[in-house]
């Protein structure tokens, strides 16, 4: 049941040594990979949720989320918590009639609570993007170490994924977090059937503490397909210090061997600054890779420029407090 | 009275008492005079291991310190640490000058490298021009007897640091019920120290502030009693009032360790918040100084102490920095 299409992606795109070959972008489109073994294909640039909580108005939402299909984006990321449900609202208004040109992605955010809060939580996403199913459904915010300890408990987040799927709600699963590699290979350790997998990717991740090196191998010997975030650091710090371009950060993020890079575009300029790399997207070679990783390895150590990593600042206030810990405002880092 | 026991630090041939003064609370203390009493009841109490750091409180800690141990310096074992955080050892050796300008001594017992917590800093302490440089440079001059590092974030940067197979006498880590099951600096670095012969010094008994005695998740004496039943030369804790040190003394002074089974059911309640609420040290970078931040190139936090007492110097109010 769960890999009805494996055949129609195995061998295409991702390949195991890394090596990346989209097609179609001679014509100045975004390539399309394949997901994983879904038998979906998905642009190689794909919309975050959070950040479409962000912009200034619905209009404007309206307008990034039109242009961004009809540029040829068909994947959109969003999580129950983003903006206590604007991202998921504004994403649901703004597909009105465009649902089935998309691959839809939210997340569940139960930080270690039990399978109800979750199914609670399927319905109210559902309904914020009106729509009867999800096409991935993920497990948000695998930060905290002691976090797959609790979504494999019995009872746990990881049952309703099962019941989630078997319901016909959500076509795919899998998790998400941006802390420590450490804690997406103990998610991994369970064998459970991830279909998919989300994780910060960019030229400074492979000098520091790295998903690039230790998570995404393991996930492409297991055929689980990889999502990219933070190609920008998560706030665009390497850019603004002048580490790197923009558009050579998102060129190194899609050059990896994933299936999408999910970048937050909280203005009609920042898509239109992403499609011009997308577009006819060429990818570095493992020269130009090594080029940029060597360059930027002096401010990639102390893990400045990956503070989702190495500080409190992006962790969510609702994950905060089901753990225990101070709120961004007594702790913003 | 029962004296607070006596423990080998590492090699050193030298003792020192079970039980340290932390620097960084002595700050904190409400006046000047009541930091210096602190500093003669401690020392009356038994203690002879004084810790101190050169940004703690933009110097204010080395002062007070220094000021408390006028005419008691050669009953102390005095300890301050160097705050280089990556830059160079000239650096460090001015530091260390303006340490003992205000420690008032022309010598230190114990020298640190402070604030180990950033993955890259053993690489930056061992390369060419780096603070390792002006360890052996000051223990050269007799400005300092001995010399370690301490950190708060990681075992593995601790590791790090000893595989670059610099001499240290002395290192310094967070040591507590919640360490023994989280980024565990008791299973990961302790049992390395002991097999060096480094003299290892416990910090953080109480988690950094206190916090789960606050929330009623451990009672003080069994939270201190269980950081110095451990193989620690001595465990360094903050004590910026009258109450706390008497509370610490009464613990330390004819101090019994706690059994092995006592340590494992403690260790076993502490587990239970395996997501590191209770070390705020290794799980955000609160505890992180500006001082170490800016030279890391991440954000200042307005809010924190150490940032406001840096913007407070700012001012030129016409009254020197201290009220």
């Amino acid at each position: 049941m769960r890999h009805t299409r494996r055949h129609f992606v195995q061998g295409l795109g991702v390949a195991g040594a890394g090596m990346l070959m989209d097609t179609a972008s001679a014509q100045g489109e975004i390539p399309k990979r394949p997901l994983g073994k879904t038998g979906l294909q998905v642009s190689a640039l794909g919309v975050g949720g959070y950040h479409i909580g962000t912009t200034e108005t619905d209009d404007e939402a309206n307008r990034i989320v039109a242009e961004a299909i009809d540029a040829g984006i068909n994947f959109f990321d969003n999580a129950w918590e983003y903006h206590d449900g604007k991202s998921e609202t504004r994403m649901g208004n703004a597909l009105k009639g465009k649902r089935d040109q998309v691959v839809l992605m939210t997340k569940v955010c139960t930080h270690g609570r039990k399978k109800d809060v979750a199914m609670r939580m399927l319905e109210e996403s559902l309904k914020r993007l009106q729509t009867d199913h999800l096409d991935i459904w993920q497990v948000h915010e695998v930060v905290y170490d002691n976090d797959p300890d609790l979504i494999f408990a019995k009872d746990g987040a990881i049952e309703a994924l099962d019941q989630a799927k078997q319901q016909g709600k959500v076509r795919f699963v899998g998790f998400t977090g941006h802390k420590d590699p450490a804690i997406h290979l103990k998610m991994l350790s369970h064998n459970y059937a991830f279909d998919t997998v989300q994780m910060p990717l960019n030229c400074f991740d492979a000098s520091y503490r790295s998903f690039e090196t230790q998570v995404l191998p393991e996930l492409s010997k297991r055929g689980i397909a990889p999502l990219g975030m933070k190609s920008m650091s998560g706030s665009g710090e390497g850019v603004r210090n002048g580490a790197v371009t923009a558009a050579e950060a998102l060129r190194y993020a899609m050059s990896l061997p994933v299936a999408v890079t999910i970048s937050g575009m909280e203005s009609l300029e920042v898509l239109h600054q992403n499609l011009e790399v997308a577009r006819g997207f060429q990818a570095m070679n493992a020269t130009e890779l090594t080029a940029l990783r060597n360059r930027v390895r002096l401010y990639a150590t102390d893990g400045r420029f990956e503070l989702f990593k190495s500080t409190k600042k992006y962790d969510g206030a609702l994950g905060r407090e089901l753990h225990g810990f101070p709120t961004p405002e007594q702790l913003p880092a | 009275m029962a004296s607070i026991p006596l423990r080998a630090l590492g090699k050193t041939n030298v003792q020192v008492s079970a039980l340290g003064m932390g620097g960084h609370h002595l700050g904190d203390a409400k006046d000047e005079k009541t930091a210096v009493q602190l500093v003669h009841d401690a020392v009356d109490g038994g203690i002879t291991f004084f810790d101190n750091c050169w940004e703690y409180h933009l110097g204010k800690s080395e002062e007070w310190l220094g000021k408390g141990l006028k005419g008691r310096r050669d009953k102390a074992f005095l300890m301050t640490k160097v705050c280089t955080h990556g830059r160079d050892s000239g650096l460090a050796m001015r530091m260390l000058e303006e340490s003992l300008r205000r420690l008032q001594t022309d010598h230190l017992d114990l020298w640190q490298i402070h604030g180990v917590t950033f993955d890259n800093d053993p690489e930056l302490f061992a390369r060419k021009g780096g603070a390792a440089e002006a360890l052996t440079l000051a223990k050269k001059q007799g400005k300092v007897r001995f010399v370690g590092f301490t950190g708060h974030k990681d075992p593995d940067i601790h590791l790090k640091m000893l595989q670059t197979n610099y001499p240290f006498d002395a290192v310094q880590m967070p040591l507590n019920a919640f360490d023994g099951t989280f980024r565990s600096f008791e299973t990961k670095v302790l049992p390395e120290l002991q097999r060096r012969g480094i003299g290892a010094l416990g910090m953080k008994p109480f988690s950094g502030h206190g916090e789960p005695v606050m929330k009623g998740v451990t009672t003080p004496e069994e939270t201190l009693r269980y950081a110095m039943s451990l193989p620690v030369a001595t465990t360094i804790t903050g004590m910026e009032k009258p109450e706390v040190l008497k509370q610490n003394l009464a613990i330390a002074q004819g101090f019994q360790p706690m059994s092995e089974a006592e340590m494992g059911a403690l260790r076993e309640r502490c587990a239970t918040y395996g997501d590191g609420r209770f070390e705020l040290y290794k799980t955000s970078i609160k505890y992180d100084n500006p001082e170490a931040r800016m030279a890391h190139g991440f954000p200042v936090d307005m809010q924190s102490k150490e940032t406001q007492e840096m913007l407070k110097a700012t001012k030129n109010d016409g009254k020197p920095f201290q009220e």
